[in-house]
């Protein structure tokens, strides 16, 4: 207070006459320039913070990255060179039918929350559930589909992984597509009933289609978090160091456990190798993240 | 386009209703019998009786909240969209009592269309937004349809307009045409009535000028009830008025003699604008 008073003390003889006191009291004025101050400080330590994550990143990455990276499987303990392209392989298998199962899943769900559910119990018992889904720590989720799956199959397999990375996803489309629906103005729908068009009709042909950018966005996001997620696979798919069976048994070879596992590892080349999948898989999210970006965009604009 | 700027812009009070003879011989086509209306608790429409008649325009005026928009979402059973809310009474389309719950709400909405407030173009082309309706029922061979929508543009005023963007987006054009658009995708349907809720209020006075000379048109082809807050523009197209207050319907007679001469002091006093 001392020092506001100070601050906003015109020092006796250098302030014209004409100058009237300030309306805004000085001591607001010092709040507000601390709080902008504070503000910044701590946007500028997460950018340094995020800033060097990614140069590190890139810096070791780049040195892994060989022709042989995207052509051999992962290496085993004590040969040299390798590449991950059964991780890469694996993953994007995963990833892909992980977002098969969850998408029609999570549109429906979301569509049956905004328009059919709206505000019946059932949905907001929906609701709750899938916001505990949402925040579920994903390690249970892996946990979950290793005793409903993996136990009783015997084996790890890259379904049960894609299962988990199923289940991960599907709470992330259906907040999405709810709240994409929601936006569609009322009118529309009752332009739609007055025309004559069951309620199935308006949801196909007008309210899926102008909620579309923001659904297809919800469903790109969903695909970057699962791109990335280790901890549901740990106990579905594993890993493996080899070239996966086209049906998807047995451990399946991955990038986010490989990174966990080689990272660890004593071998230099295998050390090498997390870093270039980090590199990867990291450049895949971010691009996934642009896209979702630039998708979402002329819905803004209209 | 001249014309209906002039047509905005007369202060037409005046010359109420001048182009538009009313035939209170007209058979009814819509009668209100007893209706009345409940938002959950709320009662807001009382003991309405009221008769439409064919090929008319029958505009519903009153303040904010006197239950216009309402009385007009009962005629289409819009209001079956949300379920606390109920009607009762009769309302007889050609005779047929459209509150009866074993009413086929689709055939009856595409017998008595729409047009609302705010433009409401689906977000497709604009030949798909004018086909929409005709695709539910019938199935009809490509040229037929594309005569169709032809005829639907025409008959609203925007044909000229788009005809060589048919295939573009119905969301790109501006408000008044958006507004055409909407009344030409309720045409297409070949609908008995057609019933608009406030159809100029988003609009600039050119616009308004040509959807009210658009309607006049209609009235060739239709039963048609508008739901207005411009008293001009009730007098300038309607042939019967209805005068609404606090849920009630206070008076209801020809245009003309409404403005002219109403027999109701609530009526007069809103008329002339002494109404709060």
């Amino acid at each position: 207070m001392d020092a506001a008073n100070t601050l906003a003390a015109p020092p006796a003889g250098t302030v014209p006459p004409a100058k009237r006191p300030s309306r805004v009291r000085a001591s607001r004025r010092t709040a507000d320039r601390s709080l902008r101050i504070a503000c910044t400080l701590a946007t500028l330590l997460g950018a340094i913070v995020l800033g060097s994550i990614l140069m590190m990143l890139i810096v070791e990455g780049v040195k892994g990255l060989s022709p042989t990276l995207l052509t051999q499987p992962t290496p085993g303990p004590g040969s040299e060179g390798g590449g991950i392209a059964n991780a890469i392989l694996g993953s994007l298998v995963m990833t892909v039918i992980g977002i098969l199962i969850a998408t029609p899943i999570g549109v429906m769900a979301g569509t049956y929350l905004a328009e059919y559910g709206r505000a019946s119990k059932l949905a907001d018992v929906i609701r709750f559930l899938n916001d505990i889904l949402l925040s579920a720590p994903s390690i249970l989720i892996g946990l979950f589909v290793y005793t409903l799956m993996v136990r009783p199959m015997g084996t790890y397999s890259g379904w049960a992984g894609a299962v988990a990375l199923a289940i991960i996803a599907t709470p992330v489309i259906v907040r999405t597509t709810e709240d994409m629906m929601r936006l569609v103005p009322g009118t529309l729908r009752e332009a739609g009933a007055a025309l004559g068009a069951p309620p199935s009709v308006v949801i196909r042909s007008v309210t899926w289609r102008a909620a579309s950018a923001g659904i297809v966005t919800g469903i790109i996001l969903a695909l970057a978090r699962i791109a990335g997620e280790t901890a549901p696979l740990l106990f579905t798919a594993l890993n493996n160091n080899s070239w996966f069976n086209a049906n998807l048994m047995g451990g399946v070879a991955n990038l986010p456990v490989m990174i966990y596992q080689f990272a660890l590892s004593p071998y230099p080349n295998w050390q090498q190798l997390a870093w270039a999948g980090a590199l990867l898989i990291t450049v895949t999210i971010l691009a996934l993240s642009v896209i979702a970006r630039v998708v979402i965009k002329p819905q803004r604009a209209r | 386009m001249s014309n209906a700027a002039a047509i905005a812009a007369k202060g037409a009070v005046t010359q109420p209703a001048a182009r538009a003879g009313a035939n209170a011989g007209a058979p009814v086509r819509i009668a209100v019998k007893d209706l009345n209306f409940y938002y959950g608790q709320f009662h807001g429409l009382k003991n309405i009786n009221l008769n439409f008649h064919d090929r008319q325009v029958t505009a519903l005026i009153g303040p904010s909240g006197c239950g216009k928009s309402t009385l007009l979402r009962t005629f289409n059973r819009i209001y079956s969209l949300y379920p606390e809310q109920r009607a009762e009474g009769q309302i007889l389309l050609d005779g047929e009592n459209i509150l009866d719950p074993k009413i086929d709400l689709n055939e009856l909405r595409s017998r008595v269309g729409m047009v609302f407030q705010k433009p409401t173009p689906f977000p497709m082309s604009i030949y798909d937004n004018v086909a929409f309706g005709m695709r539910l029922y019938e199935k009809l061979p490509k040229s037929e349809l594309d005569a169709r929508v032809e005829s639907a543009l025409r008959k609203a005023a925007l044909w000229d307009e788009v005809k060589d963007k048919l295939r573009q987006s119905g969301m790109g054009l501006s408000g008044g045409q958006q507004q055409r658009l909407c009344i030409a995708r309720t045409v297409a349907q070949r609908p008995e009535v057609i019933l608009f809720d406030e159809p100029t209020s988003a609009l600039d006075p050119i616009s308004t000028g040509r959807i009210e000379e658009l309607i006049e048109q209609l009235r060739d082809e239709f039963t048609i009830a508008i739901v207005t807050h411009n008293m001009q523009q009730a007098a300038r197209i309607s042939q019967f008025t209805a005068f609404m207050y606090l849920g009630e319907l206070i008076e209801f007679g020809q245009t003309n003699r409404i403005f002219m001469n109403p027999e109701k002091r609530q009526t007069q006093d809103y008329i002339t604008g002494r109404f709060g």
